[in-house]
């Protein structure tokens, strides 16, 4: 697949008079998406490292060099280790609630029929749905003066608690409303996974007398085990960027009880301009995702071995 | 053919760039109201037909305007005319050398217009870099029903501590005293911003600043939180104030469910907006009292906290973009917006023709202040003054104490100076 694809562009070349090297040719070939790459991508990332060491307010030229004092800053910061154990509490919710539910949901939906699409449909729009409106939405959804949060109390008789305002129910309350918007995505893709299982596959199973469960196990997951992978990837990436559904809901509050590692960066380094400690957090950051990325190749080869 | 056709149409595009006339004018802010922004453009107009050559482009910018500025005003094609809270943020962006001082480009008569306290709160280093235009102040908006109903006399809230008592009086008659947004945190600076200018003055503001006396962790700055702290523990806000913001907070107090809201006069029209009513307390219902006098404060109770807008222009504003704020600033134009009650103008003369009593009456006390200080988050740079917001959303909850809110300021302080 990839020599054929690499041999192609020499050929193009050949047939015209011309005789580039292969080398010479994959680099003209690359450069341009080399140079995007750069520039979009690893610039700012050697910027953003560069600036962590700047005490930087984002108006003319960094020129205070501080050292290492904004990573010292930020490992003291009381709220920096909230966000950091918040973003462990979302992965672990999106990996071990969020996946094996949309799984679930998957397996009874997977197969065409009329109903199981309109109710596919229906599971897939909250994903659809921009971060910002779902989080405002769900705002109502828990308003205790006003929201149904606040008619079901009167249903039940008792006031109702407000838990975006309660800083030990905020982020149980917050996954809530993730596994709501994104189990569908992942749902999707299981969807899509288990379509492509020859039915043939699971006939001679059955024929085997094996159960449904052994099918499950032994067959249909199995066989969707690169989707699986895939979205556990993407669900912990999205834990970890995790940060526009909760600025409608809570806007990291109360007193900072629901900061992601995102929303701590956006407090306490964008909205106070301090460039220099938010590039320091974004570093930090960065080299969480590059440790997640590594465990996932190493995972992905052993999968396949 | 062909070629003549490209000369003379590059000949041409060449012309039309040299001769161009057309000096280009914008103008970025951030308010919100439709009526004004309507107003705003039809200045643009009016001053466009009486000046040809000369385009004003008015921009409404986002939620984020004070990050999205930073950026665009260090680009390569910065807007000509800004508007500004002054304060930490001018200071930073004087400093960077971003902006244009408007020392004698503008009249006396335009300088005396903004008077004293307007010129300094645009003057950096002994250099005038904008000009005023409106006021506002924050003030205790309360319900007169609610305080009839529980026998709390307004005039007894004159101090602090009778105050405390009227909150506490006002919770025994079964009233949510005060209605709270701590979700957006600057609600919540109000009190720690008056408790922190009562308790230390203007010097003692100035001397923080300059991180004289423990800066702002300091005696009085750790009395503000206890003050504030003394307040917390009556539980005197509506339940749930963690989880509201600011609109949520005007609306309680708009729809009668609380009866007082620590706000700026901009309240009177938000409270109504977002009322579930949209209409709000009548005038009848609504009064104002300004904030307590504290025991051994050394500033006066006649100091108001509020804010001084105007508008700054970029290092690359023509000077059309000056003569054009000096004429939308005029008394005759900018008493149309006090006309409407968008705004208070700082120019006495247009703030006569405020139609609203209680506007009115606020124009008074920032005229007749010793000290106006500037909201905190303005006043002290992004930095230390989102750490006052911080703090003082924590101190609604009592999930700080004094001590340590003082601290966070001071250290937040401390990078900028």
């Amino acid at each position: 697949m990839t020599s054929s694809l690499s041999r192609s562009p020499a050929t193009a070349f050949r047939g015209a008079g011309f005789k580039l090297p292969r080398g010479a040719a994959l680099a003209v070939l690359l450069l341009p998406a080399f140079v995007l790459f750069a520039a979009f991508v690893i610039l700012p990332i050697l910027q953003a490292f560069r600036f962590s060491f700047f005490n930087w307010n984002g108006f003319g030229a960094p020129s205070e060099f501080v050292g290492l004092k904004n990573y010292a800053t930020l490992i003291e910061q009381r709220h920096f280790a909230t966000a950091l154990t918040n973003t462990g509490f979302i992965i672990v919710v999106s990996l071990f609630l969020q996946l094996p539910l949309a799984l679930w949901l998957a397996l009874a939906l997977y197969k065409s029929t009329r109903v199981a699409a309109a109710v596919r449909t229906l599971f897939f729009l909250p994903y659809m749905l921009a971060e910002v409106a779902a989080g405002l939405m769900w705002n109502f959804v828990y308003d205790g003066n006003y929201g149904i949060a606040h008619q079901i109390g009167a249903l039940l008789g008792i006031d109702a608690p407000f838990v975006l305002g309660d800083a030990t129910l905020v982020m149980p309350a917050i996954a809530v409303v993730l596994v709501w918007k994104y189990f569908g995505f992942h749902m999707m893709i299981y969807i899509a996974a288990l379509q492509n299982i020859p039915d043939e596959m699971i006939e001679a199973a059955r024929l085997d007398g094996a159960s449904k469960w052994r099918i499950v196990r032994h067959v249909k997951l199995p066989m969707i085990r690169s989707a699986i992978a895939v979205t556990a990837f993407f669900a912990v990436t999205g834990s970890l960027q995790l940060f526009d559904l909760i600025v409608p809901l809570t806007n990291g509050g109360p007193n900072n009880a629901s900061l992601t590692i995102v929303g701590f960066l956006y407090q306490f380094g964008v909205t106070r301009m301090r460039v220099g400690f938010g590039s320091a957090v974004s570093i930090v950051l960065f080299l969480i995702c590059v440790v997640v990325a590594l465990v996932y190749q190493r995972a992905l080869k052993r999968m396949e071995a | 053919m062909k070629k003549l056709v490209l000369t003379v149409s590059l000949v041409s595009l060449l012309a039309h760039g040299a001769f161009a006339k057309d000096v280009h004018v914008t103008v970025v802010h951030m308010q919100q109201n439709p009526g004004e922004l309507k107003l705003m453009d039809e200045m643009a107009r009016t001053y466009e037909a009486s000046h040809p050559g000369v385009k004003i482009d008015i921009r409404k910018f986002g939620d984020d305007y004070k990050t999205t500025l930073a950026t665009s005003l260090q680009s390569n094609d910065p807007p000509s005319i800004i508007y500004s809270w002054g304060g930490g943020v001018l200071t930073d962006q004087v400093k960077a050398g971003l902006l244009r001082s408007v020392d004698g480009k503008i009249s006396a008569e335009t300088k005396a217009a903004a008077g004293t306290v307007g010129v300094d709160a645009f003057t950096r280093d002994g250099k005038l870099y904008g000009i005023a235009q409106n006021v506002s102040q924050v003030v205790f908006w309360y319900n007169k029903d609610l305080f009839k109903k529980s026998g709390v006399d307004p005039a007894s809230m004159a101090s602090w501590d009778g105050f405390l008592a009227g909150v506490a009086k006002l919770k025994e008659a079964g009233i949510t005293p005060l209605a709270m947004g701590s979700k957006d945190k600057w609600p919540a600076a109000f009190f720690w911003d008056y408790l922190a200018i009562r308790l230390a003055g203007r010097s003692g503001m100035e001397a923080a600043r300059d991180g004289k006396n423990g800066g702002f962790a300091g005696p009085e700055f750790v009395k503000a939180g206890e003050e504030f702290l003394r307040l917390s523990k009556l539980a005197p806000y509506q339940k749930g104030f963690e989880a509201a913001g600011y609109p949520s907070a005007s609306g309680t107090f708009g729809d009668g469910k609380a009866a007082m809201i620590l706000m700026g006069d901009w309240n009177y029209q938000e409270s109504k907006t977002n009322s579930s009513s949209g209409k709000g307390l009548s005038d009848e219902q609504l009064g104002f009292f300004t904030f307590p006098a504290v025991a051994s404060q050394k500033g006066t109770e006649r100091d108001t906290l509020g804010g001084i807008n105007g508008w700054i222009f970029s290092k690359a504003a023509p000077d059309e973009a000056i003569d054009f704020m000096a004429w939308y600033q005029k008394p005759e134009n900018i008493s149309q917006f006090a006309k409407a009650g968008y705004y208070i103008p700082i120019n006495p003369k247009a703030a006569d023709s405020l139609a609203n009593p209680f506007l009115k009456q606020i124009a008074q006390n920032i005229s007749a202040s010793p000290y106006h200080a500037i909201f905190f988050d303005q006043s002290l740079g992004l930095s230390a003054g989102g750490a006052v917001n911080d703090v003082s959303a924590a101190l609604t909850s009592e999930a700080i104490s004094a001590k340590q809110a003082a601290q966070d300021v001071e250290d937040a302080m401390a990078l900028d100076r």
